[in-house]
């Protein structure tokens, strides 16, 4: 601001014939649609914590995202996401890159730092997919309707819910499927195949689980799902779209569109496009992950 | 001056490259000109000529309806020839009564009420009146129409399928909506329904974003924002609602989309359809409503403003006085737009909504009040001893402020959430809304259209027409409206099918048959209209004089005809506000004239 | 033409930011995103913690969720202001962007407040609701205390 104060009391902004905020059009209309877009993000988090309110229970994000890349069942809160929140950052430091490389009128810069704003985003990318894949593919024991049942989190069921005491746990486990009991035997001790666990009784199988340590959980709110995919998902796909639009800028500036323009505007609006993705990371990272 | 840079005012120099293969010369041909267009104006007639044949049928849905409100045992059989098997026998089928019900809500509010007034106007008066040669980005105006008309051909298309359109009502509130076991409309249609409105959001946002930056960045040299007429202000404000609200409406929509297809429980819990019990659990329906509302109650603004914007300006021209208050306009305007966006609640006061809640917002509803009262105020005072000029255009700007004061008074009755338990979902808040926002807004809509029709064809409208096409209409809205009052005191229900069951509501059968036979021919006269708008547009009078109302506004100093970039030579520079009437024992003073010497201040 | 002044001299796209100043500042903004992110991710560790303890302390865990909640729209403001380069726009820019985003704090008072309440309202008059989704607390001793360990393995 300090550097725009000295003209300000020069100059009658308002008097017409020239831009009120020193924008061109594109610029100005770029943020407005960044407001636009904040309010379709605020309306999803808003019903997400209209929802997570009106329950009694939600599910500790915790004990949810706990898993790491070929790191098995080991127990690592945050730690995933805290590499795709850094990921985000980063490019979007790449990205302010870019952009300051744009007003330099340096091309090559432009490239190198949007390339790799791109790679960021790809590996965001990546990491969401790898996420989504493990929560909806893994297996939770769960109470459902007396049973006991391997579930995953998808938009219809939660695996989440609240501890079930062990004594209705075990006696669960006993109405369970045979075909269940082993998958959970076989989860916690690979020595045996799931044929030869198939082959044995209930009461054998059984004998195998300690359901005491196994903290079944009974069903969580359902919504909970829903939200989740349905707004990483929207933003994963404002993700997916900046991947494209860099890359046309990668393209363009390559071909010296921007340098035949001479400006590189361009990069600035795909640059807080850009930001505008990493600024609402920021609150879904709050929303579903911290608190 | 070029050729070339004059057309493409939306660009700065740094851009030329990219325009030039867009705009390097005059000759265009019959599609560049007339389908595809990049001119603002032939856009905003674009969205006029789409909005008047929604409006038909819009409007044609209520004749039907109200064909079986007023007349529920009798049959027409000339129904069951044009809509088969949803008018067997000539009475109308419960399904297609809610679909009619639905779709003229639909339509009226967004397809007409939206696209076609905010649409229409903004797109023709914002760089006529603000000194500009186009929108910012003439392209993506473009585009804006073009989503119009796909969101226009998808809603069409769900008119025509076997289960027939979405019929859950305009606020599509699940768990009817989301179901497709509840009604034969909750099936594909309310699919299309919803893709409809998603297009519908991505026109109206690539507008309103138009709008904004064409209002702040394009006006002319001297066009301060203080020297803005009105109608300038009320589009600023729209468009602004528009972007801030249209997006959480999509974000409901979204919602409603996933529970309908994916099976998620956003807005569903403890369902029981028939004896099937549904897994949906957890969900919340008055979320939904409160998605809906947070666009829904600034949409209302949304229709509102122009046509208050508008009627501003006609007003001040035909009575030839400046108008009275302009910052207090000004004022009014900003917070109505404000208050828009805090008391969507007041639509949701019997829904379950926490008690002490709805008493804050029925606090912020009745501040409304306030500035809808300078406003009104205002325009009576602009009217006070002026030398009026009654034009057609000035009679729908009159008759849009006797509306909004009769329906405005009764919103006073239903932002208040106790009297609200007895009348809500009555005939009384039909009444209402009817008065206060559809046919004030449509008389804001008329009297624009009648202002502006030169500006846009270098033509008349037919005055003998205009001047008959307003009493009756006048007279007609409140026989129709008027007496819906009394129905929803008594507790009439609204949407009902058939309320002859209840022998209390007997007494309003031959009233009711009476709002049918004045709704027809209320109908009949706006066909009138359309009559009047196509003819005219090829044989009406034509424009001689640049200027014909005698008005100080800019698009009054293009040509008669003007060409895409609006003006031949310079652009106007401006030197005083636009309301410069009667003063100095001058009739008008138009703003691009320079202020005298001698000038007295206003 | 006037229109073409809108790029006239006085229109200034870049920030008159030197090279290397510039790059200081980004690169102080990102070591302050880290370290506030990193921070977030301690507090959201210690909430875990908390949460396995004998008996969390709700009004503390409530504490510590309200630091994340400002400590994640500092994050915000300063992505928002430098790396977005609002901060370097003229006032009325800036104000145009913030004083919208004020009716936030409506909507999200509201809408959560109506969620806590439909809460409140089903627990009153809905004991399936009740009975189904509310924790059991009677087994506190057991159900409260495994939990605990239970993600450990999981």
């Amino acid at each position: 601001m300090a550097t725009t104060t000295a003209t300000t009391h020069q100059t009658k902004w308002w008097s017409g014939g020239k831009s009120p905020f020193n924008l061109e059009y594109g610029k100005l209309m770029m943020w407005y649609f960044l407001m636009s877009d904040a309010f379709t993000f605020g309306a999803f988090l808003i019903s997400y914590g209209t929802i997570r309110f009106s329950q009694n229970f939600w599910p500790d994000p915790n004990a949810v995202f706990n898993a790491f890349p070929g790191a098995g069942h080991a127990n690592l809160p945050l730690a995933f996401v805290s590499v795709m929140t850094f990921i985000l950052i980063i490019s979007s430091v790449t990205m302010v890159l870019a952009v300051h490389a744009g007003h330099n009128g340096d091309r090559k810069g432009v490239i190198k730092w949007i390339a790799w704003t791109i790679v960021g985003g790809l590996a965001f990318l990546g990491c969401q997919a790898w996420e989504w894949h493990h929560l909806i593919t893994g297996e939770h024991a769960t109470l459902i309707d007396g049973q006991i049942q391997l579930v995953g989190q998808t938009t219809t069921v939660n695996p989440w819910g609240p501890l079930v005491d062990p004594a209705v746990a075990t006696e669960a486990m006993r109405n369970s499927s045979t075909n269940t009991l082993a998958r959970i035997v076989h989860e916690h001790d690979h020595t045996k195949s799931m044929k030869d666990l198939m082959g044995m009784s209930k009461d054998q199988l059984l004998g195998m689980i300690n359901v005491a340590d196994m903290h079944i959980r009974a069903k969580g709110p359902v919504a909970f799902g829903g939200y989740f995919y349905g707004i990483t998902g929207f933003h994963g796909f404002h993700v997916f779209s900046g991947v494209i639009i860099n890359l046309v800028m990668l393209v363009m500036a390559q071909k010296g569109v921007f340098d035949r323009k001479g400006h590189y505007l361009m990069i600035e609006k795909a640059g807080l496009y850009w930001h505008f993705v990493d600024l609402v990371w920021v609150f879904v990272f709050l929303c579903f992950y911290l608190i | 001056m070029s050729e070339s840079i004059h057309i493409h005012p939306g660009s700065t120099a740094h851009d030329a490259v990219h325009d030039d293969h867009h705009h390097g010369h005059h000759e265009q041909s019959f599609i560049s000109k007339y389908i595809f267009s990049q001119d603002h104006k032939t856009i905003g007639k674009q969205f006029l000529i789409t909005g008047i044949i929604w409006a038909i049928i819009g409007g044609l849905f209520s004749v039907l309806f109200r064909l079986q409100l007023g007349y529920p045992d009798q049959s027409f059989p000339i129904l069951e020839t044009f809509f088969g098997h949803w008018a067997e026998g000539g009475t109308i089928k419960p399904e297609f009564y809610y679909a009619l019900v639905t779709m003229h809500g639909t339509v009226l509010v967004f397809f007409v009420l939206t696209a076609g007034l905010s649409g229409t106007f903004a797109n023709l008066l914002i760089p006529l009146q603000v000194g500009a040669r186009d929108m910012a980005s003439p392209f993506m105006n473009m585009l804006s129409y073009w989503f119009f008309f796909m969101a226009s051909i998808v809603m069409i298309a769900s008119l025509f399928i076997h289960t027939g359109p979405a019929s859950g009502g305009w606020t599509v509130y699940p768990p009817l909506s989301a179901l497709g076991q509840a009604s034969e409309g909750s099936k594909l249609g309310m699919d299309l329904w919803i893709v409809a409105m998603a297009l519908f959001v991505v026109s109206s946002l690539l507008g309103g974003l138009n709008y904004i930056a064409t209002i702040l960045n394009m006006r002319t040299k001297g066009m301060s924002m203080t020297r803005l007429p009105l109608t300038i202000w009320a589009l600023f404000f729209t468009a602004v609602l528009g972007v801030l609200s249209f997006p959480v409406l999509f974000s409901g929509l979204l919602l409603l989309l996933f529970d309908r297809n994916l099976g998620t429980s956003f807005y569903l819990s403890d369902i029981v359809v028939g004896t099937d019990i549904l897994p949906n659990e957890g969900g919340s329906a008055i979320l939904f409503q409160h998605l809906f509302w947070f666009l829904g109650h600034p949409e209302v603004y949304i229709i509102l403003l122009p046509a208050m914007g508008m009627v501003s300006e006609i007003l001040s021209v035909n009575a030839r006085k400046p108008i009275f208050g302009y910052m207090a306009m000004l004022g009014s305007l900003f917070a109505i737009a404000i208050l828009a966006f805090l008391v969507w609640a007041h639509h949701m006061f019997v829904t379950g909504l926490n008690p002490f809640l709805g008493s804050v917002f029925v606090l912020l509803t009745l501040l409304i009040a306030v500035p809808s009262a300078i406003k009104v105020f205002n325009w009576l005072t602009t009217l006070w001893r002026g030398n009026i000029r009654l034009f057609p255009s000035t009679l729908f700007a009159i008759g849009f402020v006797s509306l909004f004061i009769s329906g405005g008074l009764t919103g006073i009755f239903l932002g208040n959430s106790t009297i609200d338990i007895h009348l809500h979902d009555t005939m009384f808040v039909v009444a209402h809304f009817h008065i206060v926002m559809g046919v004030a807004s449509m008389f804001g809509m008329f009297a624009g259209v009648y202002h502006w029709f030169p500006k846009m064809f270098g033509r008349y409208l037919n005055s003998t027409l205009g001047y008959i096409h307003f009493w009756v209409t006048m007279i007609g809205s409140y026989l129709i409206f008027w007496p819906m009052h009394y129905e929803g005191l008594a507790g009439m229900p609204r949407r009902y099918l058939d309320k002859s069951i209840w022998k209390s509501f007997n007494q309003f059968g031959d009233l009711d048959k009476m709002i049918t036979v004045v709704s027809i021919i209320v109908f009949a006269v706006q066909l009138m209209f359309v009559f009047n708008f196509f003819y005219s547009i090829f044989k009406g009078r034509k424009v001689t004089t640049t200027n014909p109302w005698g008005a100080n506004t800019l698009e009054w100093t293009t040509p008669i005809n003007p060409g895409h970039g609006n003006w031949t030579g310079e652009i106007p520079e401006v030197h005083r506000w636009a309301y410069d009437y009667g003063k100095d024992g001058r009739e008008f003073i138009p703003q691009t004239e320079p202020v005298g010497a001698n000038e007295s201040k206003h | 033409m006037d229109q073409h002044k809108l790029a006239s001299p006085e229109m200034t796209f870049q920030h008159h930011t030197d090279d290397a100043e510039f790059k200081k500042r980004v690169k102080k903004t990102t070591i302050l995103l880290s370290v506030i992110t990193v921070i977030e991710l301690a507090i959201g560790l210690i909430i875990y913690t908390m949460h396995k303890g004998e008996s969390p302390s709700e009004f503390l865990i409530l504490v510590f969720k309200g630091v994340v909640c400002i400590l994640t729209l500092a994050k915000a403001y300063y992505i928002v202001s430098v790396f977005m380069h609002l901060g370097d726009e003229i006032r009325n820019m800036i104000m145009t962007i913030v004083v919208p985003l004020l009716l936030f704090i409506w909507f999200i008072a509201a809408f959560i407040l109506d969620g806590n309440s439909y809460k409140n309202l089903r627990n009153e008059f809905d004991p399936y609701f009740k009975e189904s989704t509310m924790p059991k607390k009677h087994h506190a001793n057991e159900a409260e205390k495994v939990p605990a360990h239970k993600s450990e393995k999981e």
